[in-house]
């Protein structure tokens, strides 16, 4: 059985155990998985991928109806191949009780038994459509109704191989049935594309879906970052506090006979045996955790559907053996300095106070400082936006470490001027306990430190990037009312009218961002600046359907709200594009759903009037060329101002982002607060003699606990204090780093609420614990 | 079993007064007991007119801040404290002011006024052992209760307390009620009262330390 005095150690290694198990399982369980539609495959070809960075999640180059064709023979004469199936996939929403259904937006050509026939569809099963049923779907060009003839277990709509074709001309994967030998498939292949088969056939999963996994291993390996770091944190402290505290205890053993190296060798054994017990109950709790997380992750965004948890021995090894380990470091630098004490020097005083600041602690601390300077310049000089969020997280946390390391040389000064307004024996008996005790002190604001820094740093940078991406996306919107989609992944033609088209084309063998509006002619093209002095006078542009074509380029593209390289007309686009969809239109169009397209011209117009280069492009008409109120938006569109429409671009972001949020705060808030509450448990235990001393010298209860509030609270906030101001410096760092990125100034705003809730949170904690053992 | 046993004595003012006995035989507990640390279960405990039974535990922490100066073997002074604080903090529990020239006074009563700045682990035995003596007698106690004040102290140290105490007694006209199990420091007193398995065996008054070393073997013969 745990004696009392180990429990404090045993929390820690135990609570660190959990979150480093938790994590680590979760991040590594990401892998592609292999879509349901290709399962019954014996390979897939896939399309050549596309040349961009990794993390643009660029969509192969689509082959074209002609590459099909000459492909497929190649592969059926392949011996052992007894079927090629055409892969298709295509934007088809199914509409339920007038709403477009979220989270079924793919179509697909059916490859089963019983294909359905023109206007017939074969649905998911879970979608729950009964067959026979008349069903509006909506597609690129807008509501189409279809009658439902079968149901399947694969995701989706499913139509006849003719219709698919006609809504997705551009083929990215083909399927192969029968027993051919991959090396002969792959020499009739060619460069044509790339043989997948087994679990490879994962790599031709929807590039959403490797996208989200991306988001989410960049959430995790955060989250797994901070759980790695407060339990490094939480277990080094608590060990080595635990030993501080037992100097008594220690100064008896050398006193009796022991060798510094027995006590040493002591310590180090008990903290290892503590450590094995804590990390197999640490491990079991954390898999469970992990088990109940991972459906969470998917219903919350981060890990695509298809996600469990993946059970890697060398995980739950890793996370086997950091608690114990860290146990044993940092039991092994309080022990080497305790087991050096003289025996009877241990023994007289009960809290002898070391030194507050050792020469190992400077140079811990200011290496820490060192690092988080260094991940603060990494940060500002970084290109990408998600390594600097990942510097700027290494750099709170070296931040926070030195914060935590150095406090013991500012704990004196911040008692001084804490207790500055405070007169009387109460407060004498706070300031001169905390200043006497210096690493006590430290040592119990450590974990508050840790805490609110967390909090501030956390939700104040998410505040920091939202501010700014909104600053720059509502800057480009000159409407009053725009349109923008209601539950669907973008604007359909039948309510968009002419509003400009996104889709991806190809430009040596790169996808390339385009739009497609009205003001372009066919066969030119306008560039974005840094692509007109690639492109030159002329570009080769592979549309989606996998059709080539030369356009000219006439001009630079004026900056607009969307990114986009090229534009170009928006009849070339939704020709070679079907799905093609509008992210928004304004001012928003005045026909409801179904009518004509708008008459003029001045749909176009998100390409910004007062631009110089936009001459040719009609400014939108008069404020009353609309109705004031625009009249019903059509299914799957809504209006909004064009603030709320940069916020619905961003709403996606704002709440992976949100969920992100909460996970970090939670692991550490809550790894956090809980080690306030055990080491204040372990501290006030050893202080009792303490409170003894002050009844005997004539102090009501009432006076003790007075007097322990005092010191707790000052604790407390000097825990906040420095966890404040590293968290602020860490956030005020990664601002001016993000300022540099978007090119204009980013307001640090802090979440003072949440702040403030982690302090009393904090607080409450500390006094709960430190209190009950002081009544006693 | 009880730990005393129909004790009833007087302490009466301006005396010193020593209780004696062996182990266990309940002279600490008759200690506390008189000084209101630890409540009786039967009869009763009154200092200068005021019964102990009568107050809850606040009034009789006021009590004891006020009317009773307690002396502990292990000194019990708060560690983060300095010696003219220490001397202080009774009073200033109390919510009385404590001017630092009476602090001094009282420091340089037991002859420590250069080491009013030092913290306890700064100062020797002796010394923690005088300020703690300084603190007990700054709020004028009607009575100072020492519990072996030289248990923990050599023969040198042991004696010049001693003489302290009796010097408070004579010159001061203080009440003193002092536990002690060895023999030298109890003839320091005017009486010496024999405690045996809680019960109160015997008084002796004017004995040198021969003396009471004597009746304390034969009582502890005949147990």
């Amino acid at each position: 059985m745990l004696s009392r005095d180990r429990i404090g150690q045993f929390v820690a290694v135990l609570l660190g155990t959990v979150l480093v198990t938790t994590f680590l399982l979760l991040l590594t369980s990401g892998r592609p998985r292999v879509p349901d539609r290709f399962e019954g495959f014996a390979a897939v070809v896939a399309a050549p991928a596309a040349e961009n960075r990794p993390d643009e999640f660029a969509e192969p180059v689509p082959w074209s109806a002609e590459a099909v064709r000459t492909l497929t023979a190649r592969i059926r004469a392949v011996p052992g191949v007894s079927g090629v199936a055409v892969d298709r996939e295509f934007y088809a929403q199914p509409v339920r009780d007038g709403r477009p259904v979220a989270g079924s937006i793919r179509g697909y050509a059916w490859h089963g038994t019983n294909p359905p026939g023109p206007g017939e569809v074969v649905t998911a099963r879970e979608l729950g459509f009964p067959a026979g049923a008349s069903i509006t779907v909506l597609t690129g060009a807008g509501p189409v109704q279809w009658r439902v003839t079968g149901h399947t277990d694969l995701p989706g709509l499913h139509v006849s191989e003719r219709v698919a074709a006609g809504l997705a001309p551009g083929v990215r994967a083909l399927g192969i049935s029968g027993d051919p030998e991959p090396a002969a498939l792959a020499a009739a292949v060619g460069t044509a594309g790339t043989v997948l088969t087994g679990d490879e056939r994962g790599r031709a999963e929807p590039r959403a879906d490797a996208r989200v996994r991306w988001i989410g291993m960049q959430v995790l390996s955060a989250t797994a970052a901070v759980a790695g770091f407060a339990c490094v944190f939480l277990v080094a402290s608590a060990s080595a506090h635990q030993v501080n505290q037992r100097r008594r205890e220690i100064g008896m053993l050398r006193a009796i006979g022991a060798t510094p190296r027995q006590v040493r060798s002591m310590l180090h054994r008990s903290a290892l045996l503590l450590g094995v017990q804590a990390a197999v109950a640490g491990v079991l709790l954390g898999s469970l955790s992990a088990l109940l997380l991972a459906p969470r992750l998917v219903r919350a965004g981060l890990e695509p559907a298809g996600y469990a948890v993946r059970w890697q021995p060398w995980v739950l090894a890793a996370a086997f053996a950091a608690g114990p380990l860290v146990a044993l470091a940092g039991t092994a630098v309080a022990a080497r300095r305790v087991s050096r004490i003289g025996a009877l020097e241990a023994l007289r005083v009960a809290e002898m106070e070391q030194t507050a600041m050792s020469r190992a602690r400077w140079a811990a601390g200011l290496l820490a400082a060192a690092l988080a300077v260094a991940a603060g310049v990494a940060a500002a000089a970084s290109t990408d936006l998600s390594d600097l969020g990942t510097y700027a997280l290494f750099g709170a946390m070296a931040l926070i470490a030195a914060a935590a390391l150095l406090a013991p040389a500012v704990v004196p000064a911040l008692v001084r001027i804490f207790l500055a307004p405070f007169s009387g024996i109460i407060a004498t008996l706070a300031r001169e306990s905390a200043r006497t005790a210096v690493r006590r002190t430290a040592a119990t604001a450590a974990p508050v430190l840790f805490t609110v820094a967390f909090a501030v740093f956390v939700t104040g940078t998410v505040q920091t990037s939202a501010a700014a991406y909104d600053a720059r996306r509502s800057a480009a919107v000159p409407a009053e009312t725009v349109l923008v989609p209601d539950g669907t992944p973008g604007l359909h033609d039948a309510v968009a009218g002419r509003a400009p088209l996104d889709t991806t084309v190809y430009v040596a063998g790169s996808a390339v961002m385009a739009i497609g509006a009205d003001e372009v002619p066919a066969g030119t093209a306008l560039a974005s600046e840094q692509a007109a002095a690639r492109y030159g006078p002329a570009v080769t542009v592979t549309f989606a359907d996998g059709t080539t074509s030369s356009l000219r380029v006439t001009g630079i593209a004026p900056p607009g709200p969307f990114a986009a390289d090229l534009v170009l007309s928006r009849d070339t686009v939704r020709g070679h594009d079907p799905s093609a969809l509008a992210p928004a239109a304004y001012p928003a169009p005045p026909a409801p759903a179904g009518t004509s397209p708008a008459p003029s011209s001045p749909v176009g117009a998100h390409l910004t009037p007062s631009s110089p280069a936009g001459a040719y492009l009609t400014p939108p008409g008069p404020a009353g060329a609309y109705p004031a109120q625009p009249g019903p938006a059509g299914l799957g569109a809504r209006h909004a101002t064009p603030a709320d429409m940069a916020r619905q671009a961003d709403a996606d972001d704002d709440r992976l982002i949100a969920t992100f949020t909460m996970l970090l705060l939670a692991v550490s808030a809550g790894a956090g607060g809980l080690a306030v509450a055990n080491t204040l448990l372990m501290t006030t235990r050893y202080r009792r003699p303490d409170y003894r001393v002050l009844r005997r010298a004539g102090a009501t209860r009432r006076q003790v606990l007075q007097a322990v509030s005092l010191e707790t609270t000052l604790a407390v906030a000097i825990g906040s204090l420095l966890g404040g101001g590293a968290g602020l410096l860490a956030i005020a760092g990664s601002a001016r780093s993000l300022a540099a990125q978007v090119g204009q100034a980013v307001p640090v705003l802090i979440s003072w609420p949440v702040a403030a809730a982690t302090v009393l949170a904090c607080l409450a904690l500390a006094l709960g614990a430190a209190l009950p053992p002081a009544a006693k | 079993m009880a730990a005393l046993n129909g004790v009833s004595t007087r302490f009466a003012e301006g005396t010193f007064t020593a209780v004696m006995g062996p182990s266990g035989s309940g002279k600490s507990t008759l200690l506390h007991c008189a000084a209101g640390l630890e409540p009786v279960t039967t009869g009763s405990v009154t200092i200068a007119g005021t019964r102990l039974g009568d107050l809850d535990e606040t009034a009789l922490t006021r009590l004891r801040r006020d009317r009773v100066g307690f002396v502990f073997q292990d000194f019990n002074l708060v560690s983060s404290l300095t010696a003219a604080q220490n001397v202080a903090l009774p009073a200033r529990l109390a919510g009385r002011r404590a001017d630092q020239e009476r602090v001094v006074a009282a420091l340089t009563e037991v002859g420590l006024a250069d080491r009013a700045g030092h913290r306890p682990r700064e100062l020797s035995g002796g010394q923690q052992q005088r300020v703690a003596i300084a603190r007990a007698l700054f709020s004028r106690p009607d009575v100072l209760f020492a519990d072996e004040p030289t248990g923990a102290l050599d023969r040198g140290t042991s004696h010049q307390i001693l003489t302290l105490l009796r010097a408070l007694v004579d010159r001061h006209g203080r009440t003193v009620v002092m536990v002690t199990h060895d023999p030298v420091a109890a003839a320091v007193a005017d009486r010496v009262v024999l405690l045996v398995d809680g019960r109160i065996t015997d008084e002796l008054t004017g004995v040198d330390a021969a003396g009471v070393a004597d009746r304390m073997t034969s009582l502890e013969r005949a147990c």
